[in-house]
């Protein structure tokens, strides 16, 4: 019997061999990335605290709505006369509200996530937001992209740390993947972790631009392997650890081989993903809109088997500062079907359970509607969390409607919260480390 | 400190290393051009150039007064709709004339004369991080991307006070609203954090006092001018570095330059955007000390640096990840065409990490590996085949043009007929930098499979295999 040690060493060199390097290519794989790959396992497994295995490991998956989701329209207080007060024009009838108590309850559109929380896997924290709130789209996005105070400025993105902390070394699909044309700055980190794609088929190397593909496909692998050269200097640069991995540049062999290591994990990463993807097809039908695109997207990569713990997509048009309701309800419309399909899907594959989503956005909107049947920039909102470990219900309180801070509601949960819940009890990561400071855990897991 | 590189072991890398480092690359007649000068001829020539600001007039952007129509437009209206359609309007002109200022300045690099006017100019905009996300109106970016040329490789103090002064600025770190009264902290603490000192170098009590010098700047929106409002100014006594007196916004920051450590800052960072990496301890005096010595001056600071053995190392020479806009620079160049058209140009940079006009935060770009990932490798190297190839679909579609790439200037006749001789050419051109021997040896087992003379589908595969290398990506 081998040891758990030795099982993922052979696993890894097969896997080099066989699927990285390509079969018509009979290349050893080199010495340093085998110990690399050992070495890497090991720590990942040491700072975590648990391995990542694969098919079974917790995946948490961040859906942003970007543009500043309308919180108030979103999980209407309809118990409250202020609501209606506040928004003559825009205000959701009692009797259409999707009621969760007496005080709140859905947006009509809203019936695939009512129909969730009604299953038990679905949780709204509310009122959540941070001190001094900032109402620039840019501003406040980055806030909660960096997970940063408003008076700070981080660059590094609340994933980027988590990757940096707890993921190091797995090759880059494996530690985290936005569905969008851009990295998103949640992944930001000295060196840039994850991948970002919109399209599967673009995530590739083109070869079809050469005048003989097969021949650029072959001959671009061979100059993307690393070379042995770097097993010498990286022994010695390093001391036989493996900090120099993804720590600074501070020894000139090292630029290079931070390269080489990118195109090789560029390399595996796409042909694990377009693997993956061109032999998946989701069980479930997902409406045709960039949510449903996206979620259809993550869905498939987890029924694959990526071992990826982190996904984004997102969604938008939440800027509703003009006529809202006939927009806000697609919005919710979309958003509602999306997430239903996700989640049946996910249960056909039995991967339910193994599944967070957490929803946010840059901020809420004002209490009070806006000459054009509109609503502007806002503080807090409430989120919604979704996934079979969920315990369902109303996390925080709803802030009040009439005690407001500059004509917006007083955040009670801060954002940071909701990462650290999910840090700590689902991916099983030290908060602290991530987040810089520990924030209160919320019950929603 | 800065010894002199020895003339003698002046050559085409070398020469090469300048072009890229001190502007944005270029063909090999370039190089050999410089190679002719000798290295201090060749240093003069990119310190002293021509300014050729005639060359690319001002683009069209939203000016002031045609703001105040529309702000007026949208006083006048009689509903909120339609105030919400002016407001449109203004947002389409705004967009618009951001395009046209990004190309313009993007063309400039790489047409310039004056390049490292251009490229100090990128790493002041780096620098001082504004970008039109929060600013929005492009008159003002303009502007400051012509006072950050304008101080390019002047001195230094006279840059940051006329940061201070730069309505962009001004809006990007809420000066304008900083009066006696209610002094904010935004600018006080980034002016000396980000822009001077770094971080633990001054203490909160700098910032707040430093902050009551700042009051009273604001920007004139009909004429999008700076605009010193005196009944705002704070005349009253502040103590800044334990020195009390009743000092303004600049007598500040002339205290902050005098500091050794600015001097260090402002070093280190020209050091790694211009030269390599982690500099030594022993560099890092070496270049403060320079800068103090020539008053700040970025000019003569350069200079003395593009002269100095240090700047050839081993350890500098192409050992820098080209930022997005060197890789797009380089290579168009390299490639002898022009910039890819707008949509292709602005997807790419957006895709790389590198949209000017709109650093990613108040840090800037944070460079080197940070412009690294698996995803964006991929990009690299699939930019370069849609340049070499012009299929548009390499790039996920549309109906963009690629210019024709010169592929007989590239590779002319008379070296098509010899693997050595055509590999040399070509890779001479792609990486001004020889080739390890492995990597030769692969490529000419690429060549093995075809026969000589050399057809143009060879060689042009054989430069997208040279550019889809993580050897590439290096300058």
């Amino acid at each position: 019997m081998k040891s758990p040690k030795e099982q993922t060493l052979h696993t890894r060199r097969d896997f080099l061999r066989t699927s990285v390097l390509g079969g018509a290519l009979a290349y050893t794989v080199p010495l340093f990335l085998e110990k690399t790959f050992l070495c890497l396992d090991t720590m990942a497994a040491a700072t975590s605290g648990q391995i990542t295995t694969g098919k079974d490991g917790t995946i948490l998956v961040v859906l942003q709505l970007a543009g500043g989701n309308d919180g108030i329209n979103t999980l209407v207080p309809y118990g409250d006369d202020a609501y209606y007060k506040a928004r003559p024009k825009i205000a959701i009838p009692k009797a259409d509200i999707l009621r969760i108590s007496d005080y709140a309850g859905l947006h009509p559109k809203l019936t695939g996530i009512h129909d969730l929380y009604a299953q038990g896997c679905l949780g709204m924290v509310q009122g959540v937001g941070y001190p001094n709130p900032n109402r620039s789209h840019f501003r406040s996005t980055e806030i909660w992209q960096t997970g940063s105070d408003a008076d700070k400025n981080e660059s590094q993105g609340w994933l980027g740390r988590y990757f940096d902390n707890c993921c190091q070394g797995s090759d880059p699909s494996s530690v985290g993947v936005a569905i969008s044309g851009q990295t998103p700055q949640a992944f930001a980190s000295p060196t840039p972790k994850g991948v970002a794609f919109s399209n599967p088929e673009q995530f590739r190397y083109m070869s079809e631009a050469a005048s003989d593909p097969a021949s650029a496909d072959m001959f671009m692998r061979q100059m993307n392997q690393p070379t042995d050269a770097g097993h010498n200097s990286l022994s010695e640069n390093s001391g036989g650890s493996i900090g120099m991995l993804s720590g600074p540049a501070d020894d000139d062999g090292s630029t290079v081989e931070f390269l080489q290591r990118t195109a090789l994990g560029a390399q595996m990463s796409s042909d694990k993903i377009l693997a993956i993807t061109r032999k998946t097809k989701s069980s479930v039908n997902y409406p045709q809109s960039q949510l449903g695109n996206s979620l259809n997207l993550v869905g498939r990569l987890i029924a694959g088997g990526l071992p990826t713990r982190v996904y984004y997509v997102s969604q938008g048009g939440f800027d509703t500062h003009a006529n809202q309701l006939p927009s806000h309800e697609r919005l919710m419309s979309d958003l509602s079907a999306a997430t239903t399909s996700f989640v049946q899907d996910l249960k056909a594959q039995g991967n339910f359970n193994r599944v967070l989503m957490i929803s946010f956005s840059e901020f809420g909107r004002r209490v009070s509607e806006n000459a054009s049947g509109g609503t502007d920039h806002g503080a807090a909102a409430p989120l919604f969390v979704m996934g079979g470990g969920v315990k369902p219900g109303l996390y925080g309180n709803y802030p009040s409607l009439t005690d407001l801070h500059d004509g917006d509601l007083k955040f009670g949960t801060d954002f940071r919260s909701v990462y650290a819940t999910a840090l700590e009890k689902w991916l099983g990561a030290p908060s602290e480390m991530v987040l810089g400071k520990k924030y209160p855990l919320l019950p929603f897991i | 400190m800065f010894s002199p590189f020895p003339e003698k072991l002046w050559d085409r890398k070398m020469a090469a290393h300048l072009l890229d480092r001190a502007g944005f690359g270029g063909t090999p007649a370039e190089v050999d051009a410089l190679v002719g000068m000798g290295p201090e001829r060749a240093v003069n020539s990119f310190i002293n150039a021509d300014d050729d600001s005639d060359l690319f007039p001002r683009p069209e952007l939203l000016m002031p007064e045609q703001r105040l129509v529309y702000k007026q437009r949208e006083k006048a209206a009689a509903t909120e709709d339609e105030r919400r359609e002016v407001r449109k309007e203004l947002g389409k002109a705004e967009a618009a004339t951001m395009l046209e200022l990004r190309l313009w300045w993007l063309n400039r690099m790489r047409y310039t004369a004056a390049p490292l006017q251009e490229k100090a100019t990128l790493f002041w905009h780096g620098h001082f991080a504004t970008s039109n996300q929060k600013v929005n109106d492009s008159y003002l970016m303009w502007q400051q991307n012509d006072t950050l040329r304008r101080y390019a490789l002047g001195k230094f103090p006279d840059m940051l006070k006329a940061m201070s002064r730069d309505p962009a600025m001004i809006r990007w770190l809420d000066l304008g609203d900083s009066r006696k009264d209610h002094p904010n902290e935004n600018f006080a603490r980034e002016v000396m954090e980000l822009f001077s000192l770094g971080e633990g170098h001054y203490t909160e009590k700098d910032i707040q006092e430093s902050a009551r010098a700042f009051t009273g700047y604001r920007i004139n929106y009909e004429k999008g001018q700076f605009h010193f409002k005196e009944k705002d100014f704070d005349s009253g006594t502040k103590t800044f570095f334990e020195k009390t007196g009743p000092w303004t916004g600049d007598d500040i920051i002339d205290a902050i330059v005098s500091q050794p450590q600015c001097a260090r800052f402002i070093g280190k960072k020209l050091w790694v955007f211009f030269v390599a990496e982690n500099p030594s301890e022993e560099t890092l005096s070496g270049i403060a000390e320079l800068l103090l010595s020539n008053g700040y001056d970025i000019g003569a600071t350069l200079s003395t640096i593009f002269k100095s053995a240090a700047f050839y190392s081993p350890k500098a020479v192409h050992h820098q990840i080209k930022s997005p806009i060197q890789w797009i620079m380089q290579t168009t160049k390299m490639l002898e065409i022009p910039l890819p058209d707008a949509r292709v140009l602005e997807n790419s940079l957006a895709s790389l990490g590198q949209v000017i006009f709109a650093p990613p935060n108040v840090k800037g770009w944070d460079g080197g590996r940070a412009w690294i990932s698996a995803s964006n490798l991929l990009y690299r190297y699939n930019l370069a085949a849609y340049l070499l190839s012009g299929k548009a679909r390499i790039l996920g579609g549309g109906n963009t043009k690629t210019a024709m790439i010169p592929l007989k200037t590239i590779a002319p006749t008379s070296v098509r007929g010899s693997s050595d001789q055509l590999l040399d050419e070509l890779s001479f051109r792609v990486f001004n930098y020889p080739l390890p021997p492995k990597d030769r040896a692969t490529y000419l087992t690429f060549l093995e499979k075809h026969s000589t003379p050399y057809a143009d589908d060879t060689v042009r595969d054989l430069m997208q295999l040279m550019m889809s290398t993580p050897d590439y990506q290096l300058t």
